[in-house]
């Protein structure tokens, strides 16, 4: 699959065309009026050696006759470096003097009115060439004289050159600036779209209400799309839960019923065999009771955490009551049980039924698959926490799957057919609370599973 | 060794070239490798050999495995076979020496010649060089010349308006003891006769009607000049280059050099590499040779005695610091130099030159 560029590169390298495409054309037209300039620049030193050409020609004894002025050379010579070629032709247009062969195929009489200048090439190198005229009228001697006047290029190429490179330098100046304007601007225009990517990434995983960050106006299309789906999605698994609530309201009342009847069957009239399959058959239900009991639960929990305004609570007290409430009656005799609380009371902002299911899952959970003869309760605050801290000397869970079991169904021990939503509820109710399900790796102590939540602070209500 | 290579320099300088009529310019010479030959360099030169000879000897001792074949020119010749070779595009020598620079700007112009720059050629002023194709690599004032036996001390002329003012006070003293060039055979002396007229067209009119009326003696060239001077037929020379001036006076204590205080042209005698040179890197290097310190010092001390930094030489009357004070005008080698070679230009300033001294000039032109 081809990788799609970014919008960075995207903009960057259209616009560098485009930067580019714009100095090429500058750099054209930048030439184009250098060699103007230097061509009218030069053409006036031509045209003024021209006419002191002309202005010293004079009639002598009926012949015409030029003394070529040395300051005309002069003048051309400012071109330091460019030959010099001429020819003065007299009225019966022969060449009186210079170079015969110059520009031989010109249209003499086009300069009487003014002035003609040409570029050509004489002895194979460019020239630029102008015709000047004089009429001379003498008694004795009349008509039109012509200089015929060429340069080669050499300072005007130097010249336009320097005025063309100069431009490109000033050109290459301005591009450069656009492009990193345009980069740094790409980069201020893009920051929105890092931002809602952040905003997205730092959301809760179980948050599904609308997103709600300040984007520009372009962005806002996407954005609300996002919003939308996200409302679809949360509609989708408000009903599923519901559905999976309901579900386990309905069969709540039959599994009773159907508990009830294995309690009735008349145990001593069957064999070993019947026995055994019985004993089953009420182990399955026990499990299929406890789990609909946590389905229900994790409903209660849902619901309140989006129905029950928060107060303050004794975190102390809860603890207390859940521990009491999971631990049965009916415990193993052998396994040493704790529970430690500070002596005052430890305020947490919360809903006290959420919390009390949230830690008497996590003390049924301990119990079920992980105390071996030992289990402590510990409820601990301080540092503007408030801590439920739950020990057994189980095997604990290994750190690779302490992502996945506050996930929904999943337990450490898969396999085994207890499809646990402990600590899915627990760490439902802790981020409900802002709080989080922590876990400490089976050192010094057992394997400890912490419930951490913030502590109400003093005097913020 | 050292006999031996004399012996065949000896017998080496002794063709005349069939092309120059000219006696004294216009002998050929060969200078022999110091060492194996692997290259010839062809030199064409408007400088006689004797002048050069210093230099190839000493660019030779650097260079020991090149041979140079010298050819000794008159300015006027040299371009003209320099201009036709371009224009056939045939081999013309490797490089070209002349002290007519307009000429050698004319070819430059016409396209005949190659550029060349190197470290040495960066240090040359603006005026000594031209599109890095034409290079002056020498500094001779145009300078005048007398002989002490026969031109007394109060007679000196320290400027162009004091040899003007002599002539027309004593014309039958000096009728026909003044010596220059004359302008129809001599390329230089045409330039520098032209840049007079230039430079003061007045001044310079009144000493042409000057030299006019003392029927001036007109020679080819310098060395035809100064050996009138010496011999004592001739008292006064004008538009001497200072180089061949120097020497002469070396040779006879006789001679006296004076600097015009007014002005005093300053020619840099030109070099170029033709286009058409079958070994231009040689040519290169000789060139780099003549314009380097070691080249300057050797032409400063054995061939033309005057240098761009340096002080005047010793008993040569004229303003200490040329360039400075202003008055030593050098040659700038450059386009405008091209309005000289005009030959519309060139004939018209003959032609007057020639009328008006025709008088004296007639019976005394060899």
């Amino acid at each position: 699959m081809r990788r799609e560029p970014s919008l960075f590169s995207r903009l960057v390298v259209r616009v560098a065309l485009v930067l580019c495409g714009g100095a090429t054309l500058l750099a054209v037209a930048a030439w184009y009026y250098a060699r103007a300039a230097a061509d009218d620049a030069y053409d006036r030193l031509l045209l003024g050696a021209a006419i002191q050409i002309t202005a010293n020609m004079t009639v002598d004894h009926g012949n015409l006759a030029v003394a070529l002025p040395t300051s005309a050379f002069e003048l051309l010579g400012l071109a330091a470096r460019d030959r010099i070629f001429y020819r003065v032709i007299g009225p019966d247009l022969k060449t009186l003097t210079g170079y015969e062969d110059l520009q031989t195929d010109l249209d003499l009489t086009s300069a009487r009115s003014a002035p003609v200048f040409l570029s050509a090439r004489y002895r194979d190198v460019p020239v630029r060439v102008v015709v000047a005229a004089r009429a001379l009228s003498d008694p004795s001697f009349s008509g039109w004289s012509y200089v015929v006047l060429a340069q080669t290029t050499e300072a005007r190429r130097a010249l336009a050159g320097e005025l063309t490179s100069r431009a490109m330098i000033l050109v290459g100046i301005m591009s450069v600036l656009a492009l990193a304007g345009t980069v740094l601007a790409i980069r201020y225009s893009l920051l929105p779209v890092s931002a809602l990517g952040a905003a997205l990434r730092a959301r809760d995983p179980q948050d599904l209400t609308p997103v709600d960050v300040d984007v520009p106006r372009e962005l806002r299309p996407f954005m609300a799309s996002i919003n939308h789906f996200m409302g679809r999605l949360d509609e989708r698994v408000t009903l599923l839960q519901r559905f999976i609530a309901d579900a386990a309201h309905q069969i709540r009342t039959p599994l009773t019923a159907l508990s009830a009847q294995v309690d009735m069957l008349e145990e001593d009239e069957m064999d070993e065999v019947g026995k055994r399959h019985l004993g089953r058959v009420r182990k399955r239900v026990g499990q299929l009771a406890r789990l609909t009991n946590q389905l229900l639960s994790h409903a209660m929990v849902i619901h309140r955490s989006d129905s029950v305004r928060f107060k303050p609570v004794d975190l102390s007290d809860i603890a207390r009551k859940a521990f009491r409430a999971a631990v049965p009656i009916t415990v193993d005799p052998d396994i040493v049980i704790s529970f430690e609380a500070p002596p005052g009371p430890i305020v947490v902002l919360g809903d006290a039924v959420s919390l009390r299911e949230a830690i008497a899952n996590i003390i049924d959970n301990s119990l079920r698959h992980g105390t071996v003869s030992h289990l402590a309760v510990r409820v601990v605050g301080g540092d503007g926490r408030a801590r439920v801290e739950v020990e057994d000397d189980g095997p604990g869970i290994p750190r690779s799957e302490w992502e996945s079991v506050t996930a929904r169904f999943v337990t450490s021990k898969t396999g085994e057919g207890s499809m646990g939503l402990g600590f899915a509820i627990a760490a439902e109710v802790a981020s409900a609370h802002r709080g989080a399900i922590g876990f400490q790796e089976k050192g010094e102590h057992g394997f400890t599973v912490i419930f951490d939540l913030p502590a109400q602070v003093e005097g913020a209500r | 060794m050292k006999c031996g290579t004399l012996a065949t320099l000896t017998a080496a300088i002794v063709l005349s070239v069939a092309t120059s009529a000219m006696a004294v310019e216009g002998a050929r010479a060969f200078f022999p490798a110091v060492e194996q030959e692997r290259g010839r360099l062809v030199v064409h030169g408007a400088t006689d050999v004797e002048a050069m000879e210093p230099l190839i000897r000493d660019f030779q001792s650097t260079a020991t495995d090149v041979a140079i074949d010298y050819t000794d020119y008159v300015t006027n010749d040299l371009y003209r076979d320099a201009d036709a070779a371009c224009r056939k595009q045939e081999n013309f020598g490797d490089i070209l020496l002349s002290s007519s620079v307009d000429q050698l700007v004319k070819l430059a112009n016409d396209g005949c010649a190659l550029a060349h720059s190197s470290a040495e050629t960066e240090d040359l002023p603006d005026w000594a060089n031209w599109r890095e194709e034409v290079y002056g690599f020498t500094f001779e004032p145009s300078v005048m010349v007398y002989h002490k036996d026969f031109v007394p001390p109060e007679d000196v002329p320290h400027s162009h308006g004091e040899l003007t003012d002599l002539l027309r006070f004593k014309p039958d003293y000096y009728r026909g003891r003044i010596g220059t060039y004359d302008l129809r055979q001599s390329g230089i002396g045409y330039l520098l006769a032209f840049l007079d007229a230039q430079q003061a067209s007045t001044t310079y009119g009144r000493l042409l009607e000057s030299l006019s009326r003392v029927e001036a003696v007109l020679r080819c060239c310098n060395n035809a000049v100064l050996s009138e001077i010496d011999s004592g037929n001739v008292f006064i020379g004008y538009n001497i280059l200072g180089s061949y001036a120097y020497a002469a006076a070396l040779r006879n204590p006789k001679l006296r050099i004076v600097l015009p205080r007014d002005y005093t042209l300053i020619l840099s005698r030109g070099v170029l590499i033709p286009k058409g040179a079958t070994r231009p890197d040689l040519a290169g290097r000789f060139l780099d040779y003549l314009l380097s310190d070691r080249g300057q010092e050797v032409a400063r001390r054995k061939a033309f005695f005057f240098s761009r930094t340096g002080p005047l030489p010793d008993n040569v009357d004229g303003p200490p610091k040329l360039i400075e004070s202003g008055i030593g005008r050098p040659i700038r080698i450059g386009p405008a130099l091209l309005a000289a070679q005009d030959q519309l230009q060139r004939s018209t300033f003959i032609d007057d030159w020639t009328r008006l001294l025709r008088g004296s000039a007639g019976g005394k032109t060899p």
